[in-house]
């Protein structure tokens, strides 16, 4: 299927030539070619493929909010709810857990929901990675379909709950203390590498869960004990300066930090954080997408 | 007729093999530190050595035993899997007429599903809009357009499925068996439209049944145990095929990993 790609514009150029398992290319290529062509074709894939991509999307999305009497309501409703309870529940403290001062009900609710919104798009993506394909099994069985871009159509369907978060928390705050803090505008440079970052942890679970189920009991046995080691209700910035860098290992430390700054307190994030938090996305973009690709034929045989 | 420019598929020993784990920690064991050459899997050869051309606007029969590869080379020729050894080229778009209806998702509208799997098959999201009714027309299933699938019956699925693959305006057309499925009226709809398709495209066509083949097909091909045994005029190879079937037992032997 990678095949097709690159070949349009060839008009004698066969639709398909492998030797001994490997894609014959039109010509060779130096290495910087190579790279180049590596790195940019997840990109060109999805584009290649986007009419599918959105095929499947549209009809999840039906499924998810109008399968159910009242879909909309309750992909809102969860996140009301919770954000109420936060505000309720921590509406009197002083202090946020970052030892800053609260400057209202909302803060402490904010502080807690900015993080949740990013952690519980992270568990949502790996506890379905694993059984992804195992689920579109119908799909990747006995046709051409491209499984590569399942982990990308399930992450942009995750997006939808996870945007529906984002906006409630951005209307509470306005409603809330009157105003947003303009470093807002930075929340697609914070998205867009957490997609990235959460494509390719899907890419490599997904490959992973096909070949043994372990993968995903892994994933329910350790997302628990995720949730107390990522600093969603409380903050690592009250750590010894030792432990605080340790904390960075936990790649979702740096997302949370990130959107609490922009669209809790109005700051700009450490830039040591951000190059970090984005080199990390790449990486595991870039690294899933080879683990996919390179275990795909094996794939198709063993689902 | 038969420059060599006109070869649409062309296969040079072709051969697949299946890595088969005995447990997940032999994947896990050949991912950290495995070697081809020093492997934790064991290989089964699908497909040992297959060779043959076929041309622009030919069509070439498929014969063999359940188990002998046909079924996995069809997936080569499409592109669904990748041979181990080998060389394949392939020109043109191809539609798999395979396992017919089984790629459906149950819970979608047929609709739905016409989107999806034009999709998959290489249709721009216009091009089906352009020719949803054409192929709500040659499926014949009316209103059940905008039911899941699951209440589909199998004959249902089936010319959903075909009139999909018959709308996609396809170079190499690819048939497995398929046509059993479905009323004697479909049928000859299909094997119409076939017959109408082969005036300008290319065939593959995989049957165990021996009239047909000599009905469709301009050669064929008697793949056993991975390997062609015989290949020719339809006629000839369905001679020594039927003689065979007399004089080999049924038994399974072959399926066993070596």
């Amino acid at each position: 299927m990678t095949n097709l790609n690159n070949r349009q514009h060839i008009p004698d150029a066969p639709t398909m030539h492998i030797v001994d398992g490997k894609t014959v290319e039109p010509r060779d290529y130096n290495w910087l070619e190579r790279l180049f062509r590596f790195l940019l074709r997840p990109f060109s894939e999805a584009w290649h493929h986007r009419d599918l991509i959105a095929a499947i999307l549209r009809r999840e999305l039906r499924e998810r909010f109008s399968g159910s009497m009242a879909g909309w309501v309750w992909a809102v409703a969860a996140p009301v709810i919770s954000l109420t309870t936060y505000t309720l529940v921590f509406g009197g403290a002083v202090k946020l857990p970052n030892n800053a001062e609260s400057r209202g009900a909302m803060d402490y609710a904010l502080f807690i929901f900015g993080g949740l919104v990013a952690f519980n798009f992270f568990t949502e993506m790996a506890y379905r990675a694993p059984s992804l394909l195992h689920e579109y099994a119908h799909y990747i069985k006995q046709t051409m379909f491209p499984a590569e871009m399942l982990p990308i159509i399930s992450t942009l369907r995750a997006t939808t709950y996870a945007s529906i978060g984002l906006v409630l928390m951005l209307a509470a705050q306005l409603v809330f203390t009157g105003t947003l803090h303009w470093t807002v505008l930075l929340l697609p440079l914070w998205f867009i590498p957490f997609l990235g970052f959460l494509i390719g942890i899907t890419w490599l679970l997904s490959a992973m869960g096909a070949f043994t189920r372990d993968t995903a009991y892994l994933m329910m046995t350790i997302a628990p004990v995720l949730m107390f080691a990522t600093p969603v209700f409380w903050s690592h910035e009250t750590l010894g300066p030792d432990a605080k860098l340790w904390m960075y290992a936990n790649v979702l430390t740096g997302f949370i930090e990130i959107i609490r700054d922009i669209v809790v307190f109005g700051n700009l994030p450490d830039i040591r954080v951000v190059a970090w938090t984005l080199f990390i996305s790449f990486f595991f973009f870039w690294f899933g997408y080879w683990f996919f690709r390179r275990q795909q034929d094996a794939i198709a045989d063993v689902i | 007729m038969s420059s060599d420019t006109d070869v649409v598929i062309r296969a040079k020993h072709l051969a697949k093999a299946y890595k088969l784990y005995d447990s997940p920690k032999d994947w896990v064991k050949q991912q950290v530190m495995g070697s081809e050459k020093n492997p934790y899997y064991k290989s089964f050869w699908a497909l040992k050595d297959i060779s043959f051309e076929v041309q622009r606007g030919k069509s070439l029969g498929i014969i063999g035993r359940n188990g002998c590869g046909k079924s996995t080379l069809l997936q080569i020729v499409c592109g669904m899997t990748r041979p181990t050894k080998g060389e394949i080229w392939v020109k043109g778009r191809v539609a798999p007429v395979l396992a017919l209806g089984a790629t459906f998702d149950q819970e979608a509208t047929g609709r739905e599903n016409v989107m999806i799997g034009g999709a998959v098959l290489g249709l721009k999201r216009v091009e089906i809009l352009d020719k949803f009714d054409s192929i709500t027309d040659f499926a014949g299933i009316g209103a059940f357009m905008d039911q899941p699938l699951k209440l589909y019956s199998v004959g249902m699925r089936m010319r959903l499925a075909f009139a999909i693959c018959a709308h996609i305006d396809a170079e190499i057309l690819i048939v497995d068996e398929a046509l059993s499925v479905g009323d004697l009226a479909f049928q000859k709809k299909c094997v119409d439209w076939i017959d109408n398709f082969r005036r300008t495209g290319t065939l593959l066509f995989v049957s165990h049944s021996t009239s047909e083949l000599s009905n469709l097909c301009q050669s064929a091909m008697w793949i056993d145990n991975g390997r062609v045994r015989e290949s020719g005029s339809v006629a000839d190879v369905a001679r020594a095929y039927r003689r065979a079937t007399f004089v080999e037992k049924d038994n399974m032997q072959r399926f066993s990993a070596v």
